[in-house]
């Protein structure tokens, strides 16, 4: 079989949005839509035979679709989610992080071919990871060198310089948390950065408080980012976000040994995970 | 009076030397990492180096905060017994320009006056410093693709309540600036060494790129569509964060806190968010507003809705920011068309090709 | 500038006056009633009953309250223990000084209830800003009809203002006072059940009478059923709304419900305007 057409892939996306909902298991598919821009797409959710006929793939289709399936945690019906490589990692990450239960899930796997996102040409998995139907021929795995090259770049300037740049970038920060809203990794029922009375974080948006926000971001999802790119995609002040959690990444892989995220629903992160035969005593 | 775009800079280092002048111009962040820099227009206090632009898009931020800053100190405070105090702190007292702002910032700034000057209190601190600043307002030259002030009822090329208005003249690098106001008229009075010939001119007039289908009485319908389906579907997309109403010139919602050190510390207000779930949270963890869906319509209830029966006007301005901003594309032209075809009394919406894509039929 | 504006302050409607707390009382185990002084010992501010007052625990944070008693050099307000907040707050001893804002909103309707009988219902907490209203009608005793008062409360110990409404209120002239708690206790000899019904077990008439409910939201909507039930009109049941409330003065946003600002337009509001109000309570 050849590569789909782009046309032909939107046939066959809708063919088995219509086909999911006929089932009766499926309340809805989430894929996305037109907008009145020829450039955008809007994540969507088609709810009846006719919006399955909404439902788009052009190379515009750049939002991630798995987060919506937070949206409802304990769901009566099954979501369906049209899916690329990117949104499978992000199913497996909040599957591992026991957010998600995959018999609620209905997974519609699409061979991506690199979206209108810069990020996608640092894609080294193009075929979904887990899917319950493909649609197109899974293609090749890929690997991207230069994973790491710019966090090399970072680290050859000297701290205060580091200090500098991002001092400069949280300041421009305005605390909208598109970010963390966008993130797979970013799946806790409630994130602490809402907790405003405990008191972990200010509301404020200054430098300080958008730092300490950053950096806990950072830590916290470092190890289980799936380098989708939606953090930086979606900042509307263009912060380099996900430059943090490659850092991360990069040290884990230097470390650890060869890592990536979101790969399987049952790797366990490199951080978070434990044996009870450690040989390190810190516990 | 006649300024010629040579004299611009010339203009702008007048003024500053008697107030602190806000230009829209390029902030540059070098990214030596990635080997590139990073332009962002935005409002800028004015330096003889900065590279102004007042004519292009328009900012992607608007100038909301130099009248109402993202965080602001309210009153410093000590508990400690005999010694404790409370000590207001009010904004200082520095006259400010704001030089090239749109028509639609404009209008944007006239709703802020309304909530923070009427319904039986002032707000000290924005007035403060509504009283130190002088505006000057541009007509549009160039407009976004996601410009639709004029199907707001804004005319993109006048801005009523600035003090001056200025418009670029057919034919030639040249602006006509005329005074609205008296502290318009004072303004300039200062420039008048920079004054050049006038006649037979005409000012450059623009339209909207967008034009939007809305009925004119969007906002009593809207009131009556509080449980429609619509709100279900268009809701959907939206990933609950607070860009649109960072980026929005109207949003002036804000949230009181306290630094606090020791015994000491300030309160201050900063922005917040209706998208944020701890906006309406209560104490006891119960929320009106408990998902995006409850949230988005609040907002956009209050923009096209609410705000009219308030105060007697759209707070939607149709700059077009949180559209071209919002990370999942949600688009509240889009919702202003559909709302307005829509039957009010449906109990299904279904979205259509027609209005999923949004494009003239 | 400030128009029709009745706060502490001459200029600035979010700043606070240093006041003290010169009285603690401890009402029920998670009630705390405050008596609040100005540091040279005044009253802050002269509050219509029904309205509200923004406390400020310097340091700690602050929150809407209403007022439930004042006097001639003091205003009162009881706090329950909800959360983070409201612990610091019962932490509070005399002579602690806090910073006080307001009054804020608008209050109960006085001059339309005047000649009326009216019947308080307060359930929990919600007796708090009732108590306000009572202790008007009873200082102006001559301008209103027979007045009835239902009160329910968890058990006797959980019971506000237990002079009030055990000693009293069943005092005063022309005036019924009726008592229930949710479950009975050995210290308990009066009526046990909850508050709607015993709203439609002593079966108050609805001629010439307005109603005062307010109580935890669950109480309010079965409440009113049941005076509903027992024909009293949506227009004649005034009741008071809490949502969470920042700045006091209509301008931070975020209690609002449809166009109207609770810190502003209410608390107080009737059945009948709640019904013209979008569902977002």
């Amino acid at each position: 079989m050849t590569e789909l057409t782009q046309a032909r892939t939107e046939e066959r996306i809708r063919e088995e949005a219509k086909k999911a909902l006929a089932s009766g298991e499926v309340r809805a598919v989430v894929g996305w839509c037109a907008t009145r821009f020829d450039d955008r797409t809007r994540p969507f959710f088609a709810e009846t035979a006719e919006e399955c006929d909404l439902l788009v793939w052009n190379p515009y289709c750049i939002n991630g679709t798995a987060k919506f399936a937070l949206d409802d945690r304990y769901p009566d019906q099954k979501l369906a989610l049209i899916l690329r490589g990117c949104d499978s990692r992000a199913v497996n990450r909040m599957l591992r992080d026991k957010q998600l239960k995959r018999e609620n899930l209905y997974l519609i796997g699409v061979v991506c071919d690199g979206k209108e996102n810069p990020i996608c040409e640092e894609c080294q998995h193009k075929t979904p990871l887990v899917y319950d139907v493909l649609i197109g021929e899974p293609a090749k795995e890929q690997i991207y060198p230069e994973r790491f090259r710019k966090i090399e770049e970072f680290e050859k300037l000297s701290p205060d310089e580091r200090y500098a740049y991002w001092a400069a970038q949280y300041d421009k920060c305005i605390h909208c948390y598109a970010c963390r809203n966008a993130c797979p990794a970013c799946n806790c029922i409630e994130c602490y950065a809402d907790q405003y009375r405990v008191g972990w974080q200010g509301k404020a948006a200054d430098r300080e408080q958008n730092q300490i926000y950053g950096l806990t971001r950072a830590f916290h999802v470092g190890d289980r980012c799936i380098e989708c790119g939606e953090c930086e995609r979606v900042c509307p002040m263009h912060l380099p976000i996900m430059r943090q959690t490659r850092k991360m990444l990069k040290d884990i892989n230097e470390l650890f040994g060869s890592y990536e995220g979101g790969l399987s629903e049952e790797e366990t992160p490199a951080l978070g995970g434990f044996r009870l035969d450690d040989p390190d005593e810190f516990m | 009076m006649i300024i010629s775009k040579l004299n611009l800079n010339k203009a702008l280092q007048i003024l500053n030397e008697s107030a602190q002048v806000f230009v829209p111009a390029f902030e540059v962040i070098e990214d030596r990492a990635a080997k590139k820099s990073i332009r962002e227009k935005k409002f800028l206090p004015y330096r003889e180096d900065l590279e102004v632009e007042l004519e292009g898009p328009n900012t992607v931020k608007p100038p909301k905060d130099i009248l109402f800053p993202n965080v602001e100190k309210l009153y410093q405070y000590k508990a400690a017994g005999e010694d404790s105090y409370i000590r207001e702190t009010l904004p200082e007292e520095t006259p400010k320009i704001l030089f090239g702002i749109r028509p639609c910032d404009m209008r944007s700034i006239k709703s802020m006056d309304k909530v923070f000057f009427t319904k039986n209190y002032v707000d000290s601190y924005y007035a403060r410093r509504r009283e130190y600043v002088t505006i000057v307002a541009i007509g549009c030259t160039e407009t976004d693709r996601t410009c639709f002030c004029d199907s707001m009822g804004i005319d993109p090329n006048t801005a009523p309540g600035a003090d001056v208005m200025m418009n670029r003249i057919e034919g030639e690098e040249a602006y006509l600036l005329h005074a609205q106001t008296e502290k318009g008229e004072a303004l300039l009075k200062n420039l008048e060494s920079l004054e050049g010939p006038s006649e037979n001119v005409k000012a450059i007039r623009t339209d909207c790129t967008l034009k939007i289908r809305k009925i004119p009485d969007l906002d009593r319908k809207l009131a009556e569509m509080f449980e429609h389906p619509i709100w279900d579907k268009v809701t959907k997309g939206c990933i609950g964060c607070g860009t649109c109403t960072f980026v929005c010139p109207t949003c002036y919602c804000f949230d009181i806190d306290n630094e606090n050190y020791g015994t000491e510390g300030c309160k201050y207000r900063c922005w917040d968010s209706c998208m944020f779930s701890d906006y309406t949270r209560m104490a006891g963890g119960a929320n009106p507003r408990p998902t995006k869906k409850e949230r988005l319509r609040n907002r956009y209830m209050h923009k096209l809705s609410y705000f009219n029966e308030r105060y007697g006007e759209t707070l939607c301005v149709g700059c077009g920011r949180c559209i071209a901003n919002c990370p999942s594309h949600l688009d509240i032209s889009e919702f202003i068309e559909k709302s307005s075809a829509v039957d009010p009394k449906a109990e299904v919406y279904t979205e259509s090709i027609r209005a999923a894509q949004g494009k003239e039929a | 500038m400030v128009i029709g504006h009745t706060c502490t302050c001459d200029q600035n409607p979010l700043l606070p006056a240093l006041c003290r707390v010169i009285d603690v009382k401890q009402e029920t185990p998670d009630v705390q009633t405050y008596t609040i002084q100005t540091l040279d010992g005044k009253k802050p501010f002269s509050p219509l009953p029904g309205q509200l007052a923004m406390v400020s625990l310097l340091g700690v944070g602050e929150a809407m309250f209403s007022i439930t008693a004042q006097g001639e050099d003091y205003i009162q307000s009881s706090i329950k223990r909800t959360g983070m907040l409201t612990d610091a707050f019962h932490e509070m001893q005399p002579g602690q000084e806090i910073g006080i804002r307001g009054p804020y909103g608008n209050h109960f309707p006085i001059e339309d209830l005047k000649g009326k009988d009216i019947l308080f219902i307060g359930g929990g907490i919600g007796i708090a800003p009732v108590r306000s209203l009572i202790r008007y009608c009873l200082e102006h005793r001559a301008d209103y009809g027979h007045l009835d008062i239902l009160y329910g409360a968890r058990s006797r110990k959980d019971i506000c203002f237990k002079e009030d409404c055990l000693e009293n209120w069943p005092k005063e002239p022309d005036t019924s006072v009726y008592i229930t708690t949710d479950v009975p206790s050995d210290d308990w000899d009066g009526h046990v059940g909850f508050v709607p019904s015993y709203i439609e077990e002593v079966g108050f008439r609805p001629e010439g009478k307005k109603v005062v409910l307010c109580g935890p939201p669950i109480m309010i909507k079965l409440g009113a059923a049941s005076l509903l039930k027992l024909g009293f009109a949506k227009e004649d049941v005034i009741t008071t709304l809490e949502l969470r409330m920042k700045c006091g003065i209509g301008k931070c946003g975020r209690c609002n419900i449809g166009s109207k600002f609770v810190c502003l337009d209410g608390p107080v509001f009737t059945l009948a305007e709640l019904d013209e109000l979008p569902d977002e309570k």
